[in-house]
C-alpha cells in the first residue's frame, strides 16, 4: 500500500525548474532510496513533502489525505519527520534536550501545566525523559544526554538529528545524507541504524550519496536528474540502467576523454 | 522608634528596582523566542494609563484596574505579535519602537482622556489605599511602629517584591517545560524547530503577548505606586533603558534582565554624589561590557557554576 504519493510534482524558483513532472510512491515499511546527481532536486523534494515551501504543481498525497499547503509543524504531526542535510541541531541545548523538542507533537502539557507542576504535567515530562533516553541509547547515544549537542562528534550529531525526529513517531521518516562525511564504521553503524528504524515499523525514504550504502539497505531506488525522474526500480536494476550510469559519470566519450 | 531604618526613599528606590525587574523580565520572555521587542515601553503605558483611567475617573478597586490593564497590554501584544512575525532582528526592533511611540504620541494628544501631556495625577496609590482600609478597621501602623509614610512606602514594596518573585518563578518553571523548550528551540533554529513539529507561530505570538502583558502589569503597578503618570514617562529612552537590561545584564538566562535591572536601576542612585556624571560612568560601563563580555553578565555557564550543576539547564 502506498503510504506517500508524489503525483507529478513540480517546484519552480522563478524561472528554474528545480523539480518537473516527478511522480513516484513509497510503500509502507519499505527503504524507498532517493539518489541523483547534486542539483538534482532531492532536497528540494524533501522540502516540498515537509512544506518547507509550496509546490508550484502536482500533488502530495500521504495516507490517503492531500497534505499540500500544511504547515511543516502540521506534516509532522501527520507523521512525516525529517533530518538535514546540513545538520541542523538545537546546539546550545543538551543531547537530551533536543530529543525531548522532538517529543514536542506527541505531548501537550501547555503553559499552566508547566508552571503550576501539575500531576499529569510532571508525569508527562517523565515520560518524555524516557522516551528520549531509549531513542539515544537506540541511536548508541547513551552516554551523551547531559552534553551539549554542539560539542558533539559530527558522527554523533547526525545520529541525534535522527533520534530528534524519531521522537515524533512518524510513520514516515526522510534521512537527508545521514552518511555524508562519515567515515566506513561509521557508515556501517548508519547502515545497521536504518534497518533498525525500519525493523521499528517506521517506512523511511533516503537520500544518500554513498552508493555502497544506498545499493546495501534500499528496496527500491528512484533517480532523479535536472529535475526529473529518469528512472525508478530495484537496486540491482538501476546499477545496470544506462541513462543513470550517464547521469553519474557522463556520457561514454566523455568518460574516455577524462580516462585519457 | 525601632523601625527608624525604614528610610521611605530607599524603600522607593527598591520599588523603582522591582519595577524595572518586571520589565527586564518582560524582555527577556519575548526575546527566549528570539523576537527583540522594543515595544515594551509602549505595553508599559498602555497598562499604565488603562488602570490609571479606570481608578481615577471610574473608581474601579486597584486590583481589577491592574489586571485589566495587563490584560488590555496583553491583547495589544498579539495584535503587535501577528504582523511582527514577518520581521526578525534589527527590523522587528525598529517596528516595535515606532509601536511604542505611536501609542505614546497617541496618549499625547487624545487629551479628554489622558490629559495629554499633563498626564493623570491623584491615582490612588496602592500603599495609600491599603493603609484607609486598614485605619477603617481601626489599625494604626504606630502599633507596629511605623509611621505613616514608612508603612504606605513598606506596603508598596512589599506588593512589588510579591509581583517580581511571583513573575520569575513564572518564568523560570515555564523555561524548563515543554513550552519553555519550544521557546529556546525557536530562538536557537526557527526552521528545526518547526520540523521538530513545533508550531512556531502560535509560541512567537504567545512569547510576544506574555512580554506585552508583563510590560502592562509593570506599567500598572507603577500608576498605583506614584500616583502621578504622563507620556514622559515612556518615552523611547524607556524601551532603550529596557534593552540595556538585557544586554548588560545578559539574555541568555532569566537573571541576566533581572540583574541588570537591579544593577543598573541601583548604580545611578549610588552615584547621585558624582550626579553630573553619573551617566557617562553607566555609558562607559556598557561599553567595556560590550567588549569584555557581550553576552552580558549572567549567562547559563555561569548561573550553572553558581548551582554547582554540569554543563545542562534548559533556560
Amino acid at each position: 500500500m502506498a503510504l506517500l504519493r508524489v503525483e507529478d510534482v513540480g517546484k519552480s524558483f522563478g524561472g528554474l525548474a528545480a523539480l518537473d513532472g516527478v511522480s513516484f510512491s513509497v510503500d509502507e515499511g519499505e527503504i524507498l532510496g532517493l539518489i541523483g546527481p547534486n542539483g538534482a532536486g532531492k532536497t528540494t523534494l524533501f522540502n516540498l513533502i515537509t512544506s518547507i515551501f509550496p509546490p508550484t504543481g502536482g500533488r502530495l498525497i500521504f495516507r490517503g489525505d492531500s497534505i499540500a499547503g500544511l504547515r511543516p509543524h502540521s506534516i509532522v504531526r501527520k507523521g512525516i519527520c525529517r533530518t538535514f542535510q546540513n545538520i541542523r541541531l538545537f546546539a546550545r541545548m543538551t543531547a537530551r534536550e533536543n530529543v525531548m523538542v522532538g517529543r514536542h507533537p506527541r505531548s501537550r502539557a501547555g503553559i499552566w501545566g508547566g508552571v503550576l507542576r501539575t500531576g499529569g504535567q510532571r508525569a508527562e515530562e517523565e515520560r518524555i525523559r524516557e522516551k528520549s533516553d531509549e531513542l539515544l541509547a537506540l541511536m548508541g547515544l547513551s552516554g551523551c544526554g547531559e552534553l551539549p549537542a554542539g560539542k558533539l562528534p559530527y558522527g554523533h550529531q547526525r545520529r541525534l538529528e535522527i533520534a530528534r525526529a524519531m521522537a515524533a513517531e512518524p510513520k514516515l521518516l526522510l534521512l537527508d545524507e545521514p552518511a555524508a562525511g562519515m567515515n566506513e564504521s561509521e557508515t556501517c553503524e548508519i547502515q545497521r541504524l536504518i534497518l533498525a528504524i525500519r525493523g521499528l515499523g517506521v517506512t523511511v525514504l533516503l537520500i544518500e550519496h554513498d552508493m555502497s550504502l544506498v545499493m546495501k539497505v534500499c528496496d527500491r531506488l528512484v533517480v532523479l536528474n535536472f529535475g526529473r525522474k529518469i528512472a525508478e526500480g530495484a537496486p540491482e536494476e538501476i546499477r545496470a540502467n544506462p541513462e543513470v550510469v550517464e547521469a553519474y559519470l557522463g556520457r561514454e566519450e566523455e568518460g574516455e576523454d577524462r580516462d585519457a | 522608634m525601632p523601625l527608624d531604618w525604614l528610610n521611605p526613599y530607599h524603600l522607593q528606590v527598591a520599588s523603582f528596582i522591582l519595577i524595572n525587574v518586571l520589565l527586564g523580565v518582560s524582555i527577556y520572555v519575548t526575546l527566549s523566542t528570539g523576537q527583540l521587542s522594543l515595544g515594551n515601553a509602549g505595553f508599559m503605558s498602555i497598562g499604565a494609563y488603562t488602570s490609571a483611567i479606570l481608578t481615577t475617573v471610574h473608581g474601579i478597586p486597584i486590583p481589577a484596574g491592574v489586571i485589566l490593564g495587563s490584560g488590555l497590554a496583553g491583547a495589544s501584544g498579539v495584535l503587535v505579535g501577528i504582523p511582527a512575525l514577518r520581521l526578525r532582528g534589527v527590523y522587528l526592533a525598529i517596528a516595535t519602537l515606532g509601536f511604542g511611540e505611536v501609542v505614546r504620541v497617541v496618549f499625547v494628544n487624545w487629551e479628554t482622556l489622558t490629559g495629554g501631556a499633563v498626564g493623570i495625577a491623584a491615582i490612588p496609590q496602592m500603599g495609600r489605599e491599603i493603609l484607609a482600609v486598614l485605619r477603617e478597621s481601626g489599625f494604626s501602623p504606630e502599633t507596629v511602629g511605623l509611621r505613616s509614610n514608612q508603612f504606605i512606602s513598606l506596603a508598596v514594596f512589599l506588593i512589588l517584591l510579591a509581583a517580581a518573585l511571583l513573575s520569575i518563578l513564572f518564568f523560570l518553571r515555564l523555561s524548563s517545560s515543554r513550552a519553555g523548550r519550544a521557546y529556546a528551540a525557536i530562538r536557537m533554529d526557527e526552521t528545526a524547530a518547526e520540523a521538530a513539529g513545533i508550531d512556531t507561530t502560535y509560541y512567537k505570538v504567545l512569547a510576544f503577548s506574555q512580554g506585552a502583558l508583563l510590560s502592562g502589569f509593570a506599567g500598572a503597578l507603577f500608576a498605583h505606586s506614584t500616583s502621578y503618570i504622563s507620556p514622559a514617562d515612556f518615552t523611547y529612552h524607556r524601551a532603550v533603558e529596557i534593552l540595556v537590561f538585557a544586554v548588560f545584564g545578559g539574555s541568555e538566562h532569566l537573571l541576566g534582565p533581572v540583574f541588570g535591572a537591579m544593577f543598573l536601576t541601583t548604580v545611578p542612585e549610588a552615584l547621585r554624589f558624582v550626579s553630573e556624571y553619573r551617566y557617562i560612568v553607566y555609558g562607559v560601563l556598557l561599553v567595556l561590557m560590550m567588549i569584555f563580555r557581550p553576552q552580558g553578565v549572567i549567562d547559563p555557564a555561569l548561573i550553572d557554576r553558581l548551582t554547582g550543576r554540569g554543563p545542562a539547564g534548559g533556560a
